[in-house]
């Protein structure tokens, strides 16, 4: 009975289901419509979302354990682990507003590494910019003319020079970028169109996984 | 110890151009974009009471350039006497939405609950805006400190998006698209943005046709932002040490295209 | 300076010693910033999600309909071996075909129809000469979509126009690059004042 359940014809139905049903919620003003919305929103989505983000917790764990156990890099997944398990800890002990250490390790552990990983890409793209970024083509040297104006508009201060070099760059982005861009995201949502009303009919299944 | 190679003075000479302007401790003129303009223009266009919703749709690794654009917008909207209802779509942009918006109305005698609340975060970022659309109350029962919602005056006057006069989005990512196709298109609200650098041009499209009335980004953009309220900033700050270091990439563009060009021709005559 | 500050500097240090070369400090670091990043984000969304819209509701006021929504979530940890992969495909189901219904109308209105009428502009000014912009916008449009069009080859007209739309793309990918190198630098330039103003007191 599980089985069946479970099985992947039953969620599929659950996924077109669930397809419609928000794709027509979309249309109505309908108190009971929106009541609906509602539900679905809060109470199936986010929590199953939740759920879904402390299986990402768990596996992290798992996957640090296991390759722990075969001595790769163990002291250094002790941090991580160590690191992972010290935020609930500090949350429940001392809560995660005003003060707190959570907020603490959020300010002066956290978020000065995870912009300082982000800063090192600034050395990459000046590397990049000495040893790979070449004018090999006419649409290579457009593209670098487009990088060099761009660039040196955002360079020069309070003068002629810099209006100019303003004009010409807003010009630029405003209209021949600002086109390819337009293009670029009618594309994809063509594309996310059809994958979605796929997915609803149930022609995409990679999903599903294996098996019955 | 290991003998350095060409990237690592490409890395050293950057490091030494923005250390000695930032050392230089000095602010350029700026002229300010049409954009920056723009923002301000709509921001001040709102009566002085509106509420506007901030959303921090952003991770920490983006705070060197939004944090100046967070808090030169934030203390604009208290200046001009707005109250603000700040949210986070990314659960970083959490922790800094809360620090962020205590430290600007601190600044301005704010009251929390009267003036400004930050609600927190929720996952799923189509849902939550698809919710708050609906019910702000249900989507956030208690605010991040963990007050229930209607005990709060300020949001005792909003039940749900269209009670709102802005969604400002301050984003690292795409997040301010979301807002566009869901909460503007299903719901009417107006959506503004203040992004890094990177997403401008991808933003474009959405200014042009008017879905996003107004767009600021990157460190630049905050500067000229400063400078338009009238207050200094970390970007006005950076303003010297960004453009050297950008006339240093272009050094080393021009540098690598003349070795790659003078090779060539030395192979095309050998 | 006070201790966090230190922690700070130092942490900073060390991530940017991998300029020079992969490191154990460097990867000390590493290790740290993603076993904190999770329990971070565990934390947030279990405080906003779990308890305020289900385990507050469901056991604090007694809202027994949320009882549906906490098996199809224990159903998740069915990802766990894979024996029991199968019993999340009820859960996925939901996430899955929520997002796709919801996607459909948001794609078809403010993605492709309102972009495409706001390339639809007159390409005549009120003064009666051609208004340049609209019709640079027009083309640009035009010719992208067709480079990105593979069902049929590039050659003769569509070949011409897709020959156009690279260059478009190109200025797009340029002008992008510019930006994307702007946000870099910003990113290290508030590294650096960090690391001058904060940490070592260099600056003001």
């Amino acid at each position: 009975m599980v089985e069946i359940l479970m099985s992947r014809r039953v969620a599929q139905i659950v996924c077109a289901v669930f397809g419609v049903l928000l794709f027509l919620l979309f249309f109505s003003n309908h108190p009971t419509a929106k009541a609906v919305t509602l539900t679905v929103t809060t109470q199936y989505w986010q929590v199953i979302a939740a759920f879904a983000l402390i299986v990402g917790a768990v596996s992290f764990m798992r996957v640090n354990f296991k390759s722990m156990s075969r001595k790769q890099d163990a002291p250094f997944r002790a941090v991580g682990l160590l690191g992972m398990v010290a935020m609930p800890i500090l949350a429940l002990g001392w809560g995660i507003g005003g003060s707190s250490p959570f907020l603490w390790v959020f300010e002066n552990i956290q978020a000065p590494m995870q912009s300082t990983v982000f800063a090192l890409l600034a050395f990459f793209v000046a590397s990049a910019s000495l040893r790979g970024f070449r004018a090999r083509s006419v649409p290579a040297a457009i593209l670098l003319l487009a990088a060099v104006v761009m660039l040196l508009s955002r360079s020069w201060f309070e003068s002629t020079t810099s209006n100019i070099l303003m004009v010409t760059s807003d010009w630029l982005r405003n209209y021949p970028s600002m086109a390819a861009r337009r293009a670029i995201l009618i594309g994809i949502g063509l594309g996310s169109l059809t994958t979605s009303l796929r997915l609803i009919v149930g022609i995409e299944r990679t999903w599903l996984g294996g098996n019955k | 110890m290991k003998k350095l190679e060409s990237r690592h003075w490409a890395f050293l000479g950057l490091a030494v151009v923005v250390v000695a302007t930032m050392l230089l401790n000095f602010e350029p003129k700026l002229d300010i974009s049409p954009e920056a303009k723009r923002m301000h223009s709509f921001i001040d266009s709102l009566p002085a009471g509106s509420i506007v919703m901030v959303s921090f749709d952003h991770e920490a690794s983006a705070l060197p350039e939004i944090k100046p654009l967070a808090l030169a917008f934030l203390r604009h909207a208290f200046s001009k006497g707005h109250r603000l209802v700040g949210i986070a779509l990314m659960a970083e942009g959490t922790a800094v939405g809360y620090r962020l918006m205590d430290q600007a109305a601190a600044e301005y005698n704010k009251r929390y609950g009267v003036d400004y609340a930050f609600l927190g975060f929720q996952p799923q970022i189509i849902a939550a805006i698809l919710s708050m659309g609906e019910s702000i109350k249900q989507t956030f029962p208690r605010d991040y400190s963990g007050h229930e919602y209607d005990s709060l005056p300020m949001l005792r006057e909003i039940r749900k998006l269209s009670d709102i006069s802005a969604v400002v989005s301050i984003a690292d990512g795409n997040l301010a698209t979301h807002w566009i196709e869901y909460g503007r298109a299903r719901f009417n609200v107006t959506v503004a943005a203040f992004v890094t650098a990177v997403m401008v041009t991808s933003y474009d499209p959405y200014v042009s046709s008017g879905q996003l009335r107004a767009m600021v980004g990157g460190l630049r953009g905050a500067a000229e932002y400063e400078k338009l309220i009238g207050i200094g900033g970390a970007g006005r700050r950076a303003m010297l040490a960004q453009a050297a270091s950008h006339l240093y990439v272009l050094a080393l563009i021009l540098v690598g295209n003349v070795i790659y060009f003078a090779s060539r021709a030395r192979k095309g005559r050998g | 300076m006070d201790i966090g500050t230190i922690i700070a500097g130092l942490l900073t240090l060390a991530i940017l010693s991998f300029l020079y070369r992969d490191n154990p400090v460097y990867k000390f670091a590493e290790y740290l910033l993603v076993g904190v990043s999770i329990g971070y984000a565990l934390v947030i969304a279990w405080k906003s999600a779990m308890m305020d819209l289900l385990l507050t509701p469901l056991f604090g006021q007694g809202d027994w309909s949320l009882v549906l929504p906490l098996m199809l979530g224990l159903m998740m940890f069915g990802r766990f071996h894979a024996k029991t992969n199968f019993i999340s495909r009820i859960p996925l189901a939901v996430l899955i075909g929520s997002g796709a219904g919801a996607a459909v109308p948001a794609m078809l209105g403010p993605r492709i129809l309102t972009q495409v009428s706001g390339s639809v502009v007159p390409l005549v000014g009120n003064n009666g000469l051609p208004d340049w912009s609209g019709i640079v916008v027009l083309v640009g449009v035009l010719s992208t979509l067709a480079y990105f069009f593979f069902s049929r080859e590039h050659r003769g007209p569509l070949g011409v126009a897709s020959r156009i739309g690279t260059w478009f793309l190109m200025i797009f990918f340029g002008t992008t690059f510019g930006y994307t190198v702007m946000s870099r630098m910003s990113t290290f330039i508030g590294r650096a004042e960090f690391l001058l103003t904060d940490f070592l007191h260099l600056t003001r």
